[in-house]
C-alpha cells in the first residue's frame, strides 16, 4: 500500500511539473493584446499626424488641432464674434474651471502628434525612408512653434518621455531654438531624400509627397520664427527675408490640409456644416469694414475678395458685429448671414454645403501656411530694414495681395462656390491693386497696410499666426512712423465687455490644457504662475522687447 | 496502517462469529465516533462506562473498544461537542455522531476550494445565507436578496427596471480603478459575472464599437443568470484571508454558492410559483405650476421659468399615463430521483416580467440537471451538472438620454400620449417650428422608438470528483466550463433628440461570446499525532482560462438625414456600395420599421459610416483573454480541538502582467482559539456557552485588466485613414496590486446559544494600487497610463447578532442584526496628482467621484461656492450671485456612517412572518436629478422664485479677505433672473448625511396541515412584499441609486443620482408544493 501511495504521488508530481511548463507558455501567449498592433507602416501614421494640424479624428481623441482652438482665438483677433452676448471668449477670457477649451493645440502637439510623430521618424529612419524623416521634422518644427505661440512656456526637454510622471516647463526662447534646429534638420534631410510612393500615399491630403513643397514649408516655418521677434533687439529682418525667399512664394505651393469629406465626420473640414462647429460665429465688424471701405486705412475701397471671405445680408451689403454685443444693434436686414449662408439667428447647420463658401465648406482645404503670409512677412521685414528697401517692401506687399487673390481664384472650393456674378475677374483684381489707397507709392507703405492686408489674406484660417501678429503689436500699438494704430480700427473689448478675471488686461496666451496639467502637473504649472486667474493675460517672450 | 485495518477486520470478524459467546457476561464493545457535521472521525473522545472508572479514548480513526456489562451505559465526551450516551445492545457495534456543542444551524461551512470546515476552526468571519431565505424574497437577481443579510455587504442596484444589473461589494472599496466585486464560485467552480462594459478604448477592447461610458444603458451582470431556486446556501467569504486560496480573482472576497443536491432515490417533485405586481410610487417631486419660458417671459423652451399657468389651464397627469403596473410570473420545478447510489436532480424555472416602464420586459428560462454518484464503496464520488439559461431583455435608456428626465420635465399642458403622428408614426413636435432633433424626446417616444435589447444563451457544466483512496488521503477535483453567446443592440431613432439631423439615426450592435474554463485539484493528507495533535496538509493547483470575444459594429444614417425645417426623414435609394441611385424621398417612421425589421443589424446603416472593433475589420472577433495558473498549499494544525492554526501560501502566474512581474505569491495565516473549551470554567453558570477568539492575516494581489499595460495603435478616422496611437502609455513595469489585511474577531454564544454574537474588525492596506486610466501630463506623449500609483487603507467593524427571543413550539421569534461600519482613506498618491477621478462617474454637471490624498476613497468632488478665508460665500458684485470655485474640490463623502440589517422571523403554528429592515445612516449623495430640474425650473427648490432675496455673503471685490469685507446687499428676484438657479454650483446639490430606513422584504407564509390535499407532501402559500416602505431624509426619489452599471470599475457611481428609476414597490403571491 505504501508503494502505491508513493507511485501515486510520483505520477502526480511529474504531471504537475509538465503542466507547469505548458501553463506558462499559454499564459505568455495571452499577454499581448491580440486586437491591435504595436507597429504600423509609417505611411499609415502620416494621415493622422496631418489630421492633427487642423482637427484630428482618431478612435481615441478628436478635434485636436488649430481649428478647434481657433474658434476662440478667432474671437480674440476679431475674425468673428458670437451672435449672442455673454460669451466669455468674446470678452477675452481664458478657459476657466475644468474646461479643456483652448487646450486642443496642446493635445495636438503632445498627444495627437506626440509619440506618433516621434515613432514615424524613428521607424522611417530605421527603414531608410528619409523622405518621411524629413517631413516628420518639418511638421514637428511647425507644431512646436504653433504650440508655444499659444501657451508660452511649456514642456520641451522632458517632452515625450513616456516614463516620467512630472514635466518641467522650459522657456519659449528654448522652443524657438528647437524650432530652428528642427527646420534645418528637416531641410538637410529632405535635401538628401527622394520622394517615395509611400509618402505620396501618406501625404495624400497635404502635399501629395512633393518634397520641394515640404522644404518650402520648413523654410516658411523658419521665416516665421524670425518674424515673430520684431520687438526684440535680436530681431534680424535679413533672416526673415532669406528664409521667406526659400519658402512658399506661390499660391500653388500653399500648405493646406485637404479633406475627403465622405462618410466619417473626421474626414470633413472642421468649419464645414457637417461638423457643425461655427454655427454661433458671425463675422466681425472689423473684417467687414476692412473689406468694404469703412476702415480708415482703405477708405471707400470695396475688396473684390469680400464675397469669398465674408457673408452678405438680405440688404445685399456686408456688415459685422463687435464682440460681446450680440447682433450689435444691426437691423435684421443688416445682420450678416452665418458662415453657412443662413440667417443671422440660425445656429443649426444645413444638411449640405451648397450655400457655404471659402473655408466653411465640407471639403474646403484648410490653409496652414500660405504664400501670401510669406510675402507679407517679407514686406514687413523690408519695411523695418529702412527706407532703402522701400521698393522691395512694396513689391512683397503686392506679391502678398496677389498670392491671396491667387489662392481664392485657384482653389475650386473657394472660387466655384461663389455666385458667378460676384467672382473675382482679372479686371476687378487689377483695379483693386491699381488703387493707390490699397497699394500706395514707393515710400508711402506703412505697417498698417501690411498687417491689415495680411489680416485679410489669412482671414478665418490664420488663427494662431494672426494672433501672434496682433500680440506683437499689443493689439493697439501705434506705428512709430505714422503715429496711428497699426491695426487701424481694431477695438479690443474693454470695461464690462472684458472678462472680470482679466483685471482690465487683454489676452496674451492660453492656459495649458486642463486635463493634462491642472490635475497632474501642478508643480510645473505653479512655477510659471499657471493657476493665476489672469495667467492668460501674461505677455509671452516672443512679443516682449 | 495495514495493521490497523487488519485489526479492524479481525475484530469485526470476531464480533460477527462469536456473538453468542458474549451473552450475559462482560463483553467488549467497539465502535466509531465521528463528528456529525463532516463525518470525520474524532480522535481522543473520552469513552466512559457511566458510573464507573472504566475509561478509554478513541484512536486516530475514531475507534474505541471498551469492556462493559449488560445494562451499563456508555458516555462519550469531547471538547466542543455535546456529550452523548449510548446503550449498545447485544453484539452491536456503536456508531455515534457527536454534535458540536454550539449546535450552530449550519454546522459546516463551505470555504475556499469547496472545502467543508467546522466553523470553529476558522480564523476569519464567514456568514451564511440559506437558499430558502433568498427564495423567499422572490427576487430574480439573487444578489438583490443579500442586502442587509450579511454584515459588510453592500448592494449596488443599478436601477429598478426589468433586467437591471446589480453588484456587490464586500467590506468596502479597496481598489480605486479595478473591480471591487467578489468572485462567484458555484459548487467549487468559478462562474463568470461580467457586465458588458461599453468602453472599447478606441476599438482595441471588447466594448461597443461606439465606445460609450456605461451611463445610458444597462447590461445584466451575468451571475444573475443563476436560478435563485437552485441555491442551497450562500457562504460569504469577506476577507482575503478567507479567500487567499482563490487568489487574486477573489481579492475582493468570494460568494460561494452551493446548489441543491438530490436527497433521495425516491421520486420527489417540488413546484412553486409566484405572481408579482409592481408599481412606481417614488419619483422626484416636481413643480408643476409654471409655464415654459425664461425670466418670467413665456417661450417655447424646455425651461419652466415662464409665468404661472393661467387659472383653468388643463394639466395632464403624465406620470400616471407613462408608468404601468408591472407584472411578473415565476414557475419553479424541482424533481429528485435516483437509482441506487446515483441521485439526480432536475430543476427548471421560468421567469417572465413586464416592467413598470413601457417596452421594458425581461424573460429568463433556467434548466439544470445535476447528479451525485458514488462508486467503489463510496471511495469515488462524482458530481456532474449541466445548466442552460436563456434570457431576453427589452431595455430602455436611462440617465442622460433616458425617459425619466424627459418625463420629469415634460410640460403637463401636453398629453404625453400624443407623441407620434397617427398615420406615419413620425415624432410629433411639441413646439412647432423646431426641428425634430432639436427637441426633447417625449418619454413614450423615447422608450418605444429608441430601442435596446439583448439576449443571452448560456451553458454551464461542472464536474466534481472526490477520491478517498486511503484514510489519510483525499483528492478532489472541480472542473467548470461556462460559455454564453450574447447578442444585443441599441438604436437611436433618426428623429431623436439624442442624435443630430445629419446622422440619420444610429445603431450599435454586438455579438459577444464567452468561454471560461477553470479547474481546481487538491490533495489533502491528514495525520494525527498522539491524542491531541491533528495535522492536515493540502496541496493543489488551479487553472483559469477565460476568453471573451466581441464583434461590435456601429453605424449611422439609417436615413440620409432629418430635414431641419420640416422634421421629416429623407432617404435616397442606394446601390450595393451605398452610393445613391436617385433623389432622396420622404421616409416615415412606419417605413423605417419595415426597413429595420425585428432584427436590428447594422447592415441597415450606411456602409461608409460603420465603425467596428479593430479585429472585426478582418472578420475576426476582438478578444479578451485572462489566464492564470496557481499552486497553493495549506498547513493546518489543531490541538485538542480548541486551538487551530492555519497557514496557506499561493503562487500565481497571470497573463495580464509583464513577464518579469508575472509570478508572485502571498501568504495567509489564521488562528482560532475556543476560549470556552480551553478554560471550561468559563461555561459555569450557564451564561456563556461558547467563546471563540480568532485572528488572521493575509496578503493577496489584484490584477489589471488584460492588455492595459500596452500601448497600441487605433484607427485614425481623419482623411487618409491609417492609425494613431491610442490614449494608453506602455507600462511595462506594472506589478500586481498588493493587498494585506488583518482581521480580529470574537464569537460568543450565550444563554444556551439563544443569543449569538460575532464581532469582527478588519484592516486592509492596498499598496501599489493599479490605477488604470490614470492621467498624467500629455508630456508623456499619451493621455492615460496604467500605474502602480496610490495606496489606500480600508477598515471596518462588523457585528452580527442572532437572538432567539422566543423559542416555543407554537410561537417562535428570531431576530438578527447585521451592523456594519466602514471607513477608508487614500494614504498614498503621486505628488503631482491633485485629484484622481473615475471618468465614468462624471455623469452630469460638475460633480464626480474624485478623490484626494488623505481623503476617503468614496469622496465626491465638485465645483463649490467660492469662499473667503472666513468661509463666507463670495458674491459677484455685478450680479449679486455667488461665485464658484475654479476647480473641483471635495464636497462630500458617499460612505455611510453605518448600516444595519435587521431581520425578524416569527413563527406561530403554521404561520410564518419574516421581514428585513434595512437602515443606512449618513453618507452624502449628489442629487444630479434635482440639479437638472433646478436648471429647467421644475425643482421644488424654485417654488419661491418670486421672493426677493439677498444672498448672504461678501462681495468678491478685492476686499473679501480684508478686515472689512463688503457685505452683499444686492437683492435678486430669481423669477426674473434665472441665473440665480442655473449658475448654482453643484455643491448646492450635495445632500449631506442621507439616511434611509426601509422595509426591504416582508414575507407571510402559511403551511397547510399535512394531508390537506392528498398526494401533496407539503403545501404552503405566501405573500411577499419588496421595498414597501422607505423613510428617508433624501429629497430625491430613492437614495439607493447608482449612476453607472455594474460593469464600471473602481468605486463606481453609487451616490450619484441622475435620471435613474429606483426599485418599484412590488408584491408577490404564490404557492409552494411538493409531491
Amino acid at each position: 500500500m505504501k508503494n502505491k501511495a508513493v507511485k501515486f504521488l510520483y505520477i502526480a508530481g511529474v504531471t504537475g511539473l509538465l503542466t507547469l511548463g505548458s501553463c506558462s507558455k499559454k499564459i505568455d501567449e495571452a499577454y499581448v493584446n491580440p486586437n491591435a498592433t504595436t507597429r504600423v507602416p509609417v505611411e499609415t501614421m502620416l494621415p493622422g499626424i496631418i489630421g492633427n494640424m487642423v482637427g484630428s479624428s482618431s478612435a481615441q481623441g478628436s478635434a485636436y488641432g488649430t481649428a478647434n482652438d481657433g474658434l476662440y482665438i478667432g474671437r480674440y483677433v476679431q475674425f468673428w464674434a458670437t451672435n449672442t452676448t455673454g460669451n466669455q471668449f468674446d470678452q477675452m477670457a481664458g478657459a476657466t474651471g475644468a474646461s479643456d477649451l483652448l487646450g486642443s493645440v496642446w493635445a495636438m502637439h503632445y498627444y495627437g502628434m506626440g509619440q506618433n510623430l516621434g515613432r514615424m521618424i524613428d521607424w522611417a529612419a530605421e527603414e531608410g525612408k528619409t523622405d518621411f524623416v524629413g517631413v516628420g521634422y518639418a511638421i514637428r518644427a511647425w507644431s512646436w512653434l504653433t504650440m508655444t505661440n499659444m501657451y508660452g512656456d511649456a514642456i520641451l526637454r522632458q517632452a515625450f518621455d513616456a516614463n516620467r510622471l512630472v514635466f518641467d516647463y522650459d522657456s519659449q526662447e528654448d522652443m524657438y531654438n528647437e524650432v530652428r534646429r528642427l527646420c534645418h534638420l528637416a531641410i538637410a534631410t529632405l535635401n538628401s531624400a527622394t520622394s517615395s510612393p509611400q509618402l505620396a500615399q501618406g501625404d495624400a491630403y497635404f502635399y501629395g509627397g512633393d518634397l520641394n513643397k515640404w522644404k518650402k514649408f520648413a523654410y516658411s516655418v523658419l521665416s516665421r520664427s524670425f518674424n515673430h521677434l520684431t520687438n526684440k533687439s535680436i530681431y534680424n529682418p535679413d533672416s526673415v527675408i532669406y528664409y521667406a525667399n526659400l519658402g512658399i512664394n506661390n499660391a500653388s505651393d500653399n500648405a493646406a490640409a485637404k479633406f475627403l469629406a465622405t462618410g466619417l465626420s473626421g474626414t470633413y473640414n472642421f468649419f464645414g456644416p457637417f461638423r457643425s462647429n461655427v454655427g454661433a460665429l458671425r463675422q466681425s465688424r472689423f473684417i467687414a469694414n476692412l473689406m468694404i471701405g469703412l476702415n480708415p486705412m482703405f477708405p471707400a475701397v470695396t475688396d473684390p475678395r469680400a464675397p469669398y471671405i465674408i457673408r452678405g445680408n438680405t440688404n445685399g451689403t456686408y456688415r459685422g458685429i463687435r464682440p460681446n454685443k450680440g447682433s450689435d444693434g444691426l437691423a435684421t436686414n443688416d445682420q450678416p448671414e452665418n458662415f453657412w449662408g443662413q440667417a443671422f439667428s440660425s445656429t443649426t447647420a444645413p444638411g449640405t454645403d451648397v450655400t457655404c463658401r471659402y473655408i466653411f465648406r465640407n471639403g474646403s482645404p484648410f490653409p496652414i501656411i500660405t504664400a501670401a503670409e510669406v510675402h507679407f512677412m517679407k514686406a514687413e521685414a523690408y519695411l523695418r530694414k529702412g527706407a532703402a528697401f522701400a521698393a522691395q517692401a512694396r513689391q512683397s506687399y503686392i506679391d502678398g495681395i496677389n498670392a491671396s487673390f491667387d489662392m481664392l481664384t485657384g482653389t475650386a472650393d473657394y472660387h466655384n462656390s461663389v455666385p458667378a456674378a460676384m467672382q473675382i475677374t482679372p479686371a476687378s483684381r487689377a483695379a483693386y491693386l491699381a488703387n493707390p489707397v490699397v497699394v500706395p507709392a514707393v515710400g508711402s507703405l506703412t505697417r498698417s497696410h501690411i498687417m491689415l492686408q495680411k489680416f485679410i489674406a489669412m482671414y478665418g484660417f490664420g488663427l494662431v499666426e494672426t494672433w501672434v501678429d496682433i500680440r506683437r503689436y499689443h493689439y493697439t500699438d501705434l506705428d512709430p512712423v505714422t503715429g496711428l494704430q497699426v491695426y487701424a480700427d481694431l477695438t479690443p473689448p474693454s470695461g464690462t465687455d472684458l472678462f472680470t478675471d482679466n483685471f482690465g488686461k487683454l489676452v496674451y496666451r492660453a492656459r495649458p490644457r486642463y486635463n493634462s496639467e491642472f490635475l497632474y502637473n501642478i508643480a510645473a504649472l505653479d512655477a510659471v504662475g499657471g493657476r493665476a486667474l489672469d495667467y492668460h493675460t501674461k505677455e509671452q517672450w516672443f512679443s516682449k522687447p | 496502517m495495514r495493521k490497523i485495518l487488519r485489526l479492524f477486520f479481525g475484530l469485526a470478524l470476531v464480533m460477527f462469529l462469536l456473538p453468542h459467546l458474549a451473552q450475559a457476561q462482560e463483553r467488549t464493545v467497539t465502535g466509531t465516533i465521528v463528528s456529525e457535521d463532516n463525518k470525520t472521525p474524532l480522535v481522543g473522545v473520552t469513552v466512559r462506562v457511566k458510573g464507573t472508572k472504566r475509561i478509554t479514548q478513541t484512536d486516530a480513526n475514531g475507534k474505541f473498544s471498551i469492556k462493559m456489562n449488560p445494562g451499563e451505559t456508555l458516555q462519550f465526551s469531547y471538547v466542543g461537542y455535546v456529550t452523548a450516551e449510548a446503550k449498545p445492545g447485544e453484539g452491536e457495534t456503536v456508531g455515534i455522531s457527536l454534535k458540536t456543542a454550539d449546535n450552530m444551524m449550519g454546522e459546516v461551512v463551505v470555504t475556499a476550494m469547496d472545502i467543508k470546515r467546522n466553523p470553529r476552526e476558522l480564523g476569519y468571519s464567514v456568514q451564511k445565507v440559506s437558499g430558502t431565505e433568498i427564495q423567499e424574497t422572490q427576487r430574480e437577481n439573487f444578489l438583490n436578496s443579500l442586502q442587509g443579510r450579511v454584515a459588510g455587504l453592500t448592494l449596488d442596484q443599478t436601477s429598478g427596471v426589468a433586467g437591471a444589473s446589480s453588484s456587490i461589494v464586500l467590506r468596502g472599496f479597496n481598489s480605486l480603478s479595478l473591480s471591487n466585486q467578489p468572485l462567484y464560485v458555484v459548487d467549487g467552480v468559478i462562474l463568470d459575472n461580467q457586465s458588458l462594459n461599453e468602453t472599447s478604448s478606441g476599438g482595441q477592447g471588447i466594448g461597443l464599437a461606439s465606445d460609450r461610458p456605461n451611463r445610458n444603458n444597462d447590461y445584466q451582470n451575468r451571475i444573475a443568470d443563476i436560478n435563485p431556486n437552485d441555491i442551497e446556501t450562500i457562504t460569504v467569504l469577506k476577507g482575503p484571508e478567507a479567500t487567499a486560496l482563490y487568489g487574486s480573482q477573489a481579492s475582493s472576497g468570494a460568494i460561494v454558492i452551493t446548489t441543491k443536491r438530490p436527497k433521495t432515490t425516491k421520486l420527489s417533485v417540488q413546484y412553486d410559483n409566484s405572481f408579482r405586481f409592481q408599481r412606481v410610487t417614488r419619483w422626484p417631486e416636481v413643480l408643476d405650476a409654471y409655464a415654459n419660458g425664461v425670466n418670467n417671459v413665456a417661450s417655447n423652451v424646455f425651461s419652466y421659468y415662464g409665468p404661472a399657468y393661467a387659472p383653468g389651464t388643463q394639466l395632464f397627469d403624465n406620470k400616471k399615463q407613462f408608468f404601468r403596473t408591472g407584472f411578473a410570473q415565476t414557475h419553479n420545478l424541482g424533481v429528485d430521483f435516483g437509482f441506487k447510489k446515483s441521485l439526480f436532480r432536475f430543476s427548471a424555472s421560468y421567469f417572465d416580467q413586464k416592467g413598470v416602464v413601457p417596452n421594458n420586459d425581461f424573460r429568463r428560462i433556467n434548466l439544470r440537471l445535476s447528479n451525485t454518484t458514488k462508486l467503489w464503496n463510496d471511495k469515488l464520488e462524482i458530481i456532474p451538472s449541466v445548466a442552460y439559461i436563456k434570457s431576453e431583455n427589452n431595455k430602455v435608456l436611462r440617465s442622460a438620454g433616458g425617459y425619466l428626465l424627459s418625463l420629469l420635465i415634460w410640460p403637463n399642458t401636453n398629453d404625453i400620449r400624443n407623441y407620434e403622428d397617427a398615420s406615419t408614426g413620425d415624432k410629433l413636435d411639441l413646439f412647432s417650428g423646431l426641428s425634430a432633433n432639436g427637441e426633447y424626446d417625449n418619454p413614450l417616444f423615447n422608450v418605444r422608438k429608441n430601442r435596446s435589447y439583448d439576449e443571452t444563451d448560456r451553458k454551464t457544466a461542472s464536474l466534481g470528483i472526490n477520491i478517498n483512496p486511503f484514510k489519510w488521503l483525499s483528492i478532489s477535483g472541480r472542473f467548470g466550463y461556462d460559455t454564453y453567446d450574447m447578442f444585443g443592440y441599441q438604436f437611436y431613432h433618426p428623429q431623436s433628440f439624442y442624435v443630430t439631423a445629419g446622422s440619420g439615426g444610429t445603431l450599435d450592435n454586438y455579438w459577444r461570446q464567452y468561454e471560461g474554463y477553470n479547474h481546481t485539484i487538491t490533495a489533502t493528507f491528514k495525520k494525527t499525532f498522539g491524542k491531541h495533535w491533528n495535522f492536515r496538509l493540502m496541496g493543489g493547483t488551479m487553472w483559469q482560462d477565460y476568453e471573451t470575444r466581441m464583434f461590435a459594429s456601429y453605424g449611422t444614417n439609417i436615413v440620409d438625414n432629418v430635414n431641419t425645417t420640416d422634421g421629416k426623414m429623407y432617404r435616397a435609394p442606394r446601390d450595393a456600395n451605398g452610393n445613391p441611385t436617385g433623389p432622396a424621398v420622404v421616409v416615415s417612421d412606419r417605413d423605417l420599421n419595415n426597413l429595420l425589421g425585428n432584427y436590428m443589424d447594422t447592415t441597415v446603416t450606411r456602409p461608409i459610416t460603420r465603425l467596428r472593433l479593430l479585429r472585426n475589420r478582418f472578420g475576426e472577433y476582438n478578444l479578451n483573454i485572462l489566464r492564470q495558473a496557481a499552486y497553493f498549499g495549506e498547513f493546518a494544525v489543531s490541538f485538542k480541538n480548541f486551538v487551530f492554526l492555519n497557514y496557506t501560501h499561493r503562487f500565481e502566474e497571470a497573463s495580464t502582467l509583464p513577464a518579469q512581474n508575472r509570478k508572485y505569491n502571498y501568504p495567509g495565516g489564521s488562528l482560532s482559539i475556543i476560549m470556552s473549551d480551553m478554560i471550561p470554567s468559563l461555561k459555569k453558570g450557564g451564561v456563556l456557552g461558547y467563546w471563540k477568539l480568532r485572528t488572521s492575516l493575509a496578503g493577496t494581489a489584484r490584477l489589471n485588466t488584460p492588455y492595459s499595460t500596452q500601448s497600441v495603435f487605433v484607427n485614425n478616422f481623419a482623411s487618409g485613414g491609417g492609425f494613431s496611437y491610442g490614449f494608453f502609455n506602455n507600462s511595462l513595469d506594472l506589478g500586481p496590486e498588493r493587498q494585506s489585511t488583518y482581521e480580529l474577531g470574537t464569537e460568543f454564544r450565550l444563554f444556551n446559544s439563544r443569543l449569538n454574537l460575532d464581532i469582527t474588525y478588519y484592516n486592509t492596506k492596498n499598496k501599489g494600487q493599479i490605477i488604470q486610466n490614470f492621467r498624467l501630463s500629455y508630456g508623456t506623449g499619451f493621455v492615460l497610463n496604467t500605474q502602480n500609483a496610490a495606496s489606500t487603507r480600508n477598515q471596518g467593524i462588523e457585528i452580527a447578532v442572532d437572538y432567539d427571543i422566543l423559542k416555543g413550539k407554537a410561537l417562535a421569534w428570531n431576530m438578527r442584526f447585521n451592523f456594519n461600519k466602514m471607513w477608508n482613506k487614500v494614504i498614498g498618491m503621486p505628488r503631482n496628482v491633485a485629484e484622481y477621478y473615475i471618468a465614468d462617474t462624471w455623469l452630469y454637471g460638475n460633480a464626480r467621484g474624485g478623490l484626494v490624498l488623505g481623503g476617503p476613497t468614496t469622496s465626491i468632488t465638485a465645483i463649490a461656492y467660492r469662499r473667503n478665508d472666513k468661509g463666507q460665500i463670495l458674491i459677484n458684485p455685478l450680479s449679486g450671485l455667488p461665485v464658484s470655485t475654479p476647480a473641483f474640490i471635495v464636497v462630500g463623502d458617499r460612505n455611510p456612517d453605518f448600516t444595519v440589517g435587521w431581520m425578524n422571523t416569527f413563527r406561530w403554528k403554521n404561520w410564518k412572518l419574516n421581514f428585513l429592515l434595512d437602515l443606512k445612516a449618513g453618507g452624502d449623495i449628489f442629487n444630479g436629478t434635482n440639479r437638472f430640474l433646478t436648471n429647467v425650473g421644475k425643482s421644488k427648490l424654485t417654488a419661491d422664485r418670486y421672493q426677493p432675496r439677498v444672498i448672504s455673503g461678501v462681495l468678491f471685490n478685492g476686499l473679501e479677505n480684508s478686515g472689512t469685507p463688503t457685505a452683499n446687499t444686492i437683492a435678486v428676484i430669481p423669477a426674473f433672473n434665472n441665473q440665480y438657479y442655473t449658475t448654482m454650483p453643484e455643491e448646492a446639490f450635495i445632500e449631506k448625511n442621507v439616511n434611509w430606513f426601509r422595509l426591504r422584504d416582508v414575507t407571510l407564509s402559511y403551511t397547510f396541515p399535512k394531508n390537506f390535499i392528498k398526494s401533496f407532501k407539503s403545501l404552503s402559500a405566501f405573500i411577499t412584499g419588496n421595498d414597501l416602505i422607505l423613510l428617508t431624509n433624501y429629497s430625491g426619489a430613492d437614495p439607493a441609486v447608482n449612476g453607472n452599471t455594474a460593469g464600471s470599475l473602481g468605486v463606481g457611481a453609487f451616490g450619484f443620482d441622475y435620471g435613474t428609476l429606483p426599485s418599484p414597490l412590488q408584491v408577490n403571491l404564490g404557492l409552494r408544493a411538493s409531491f
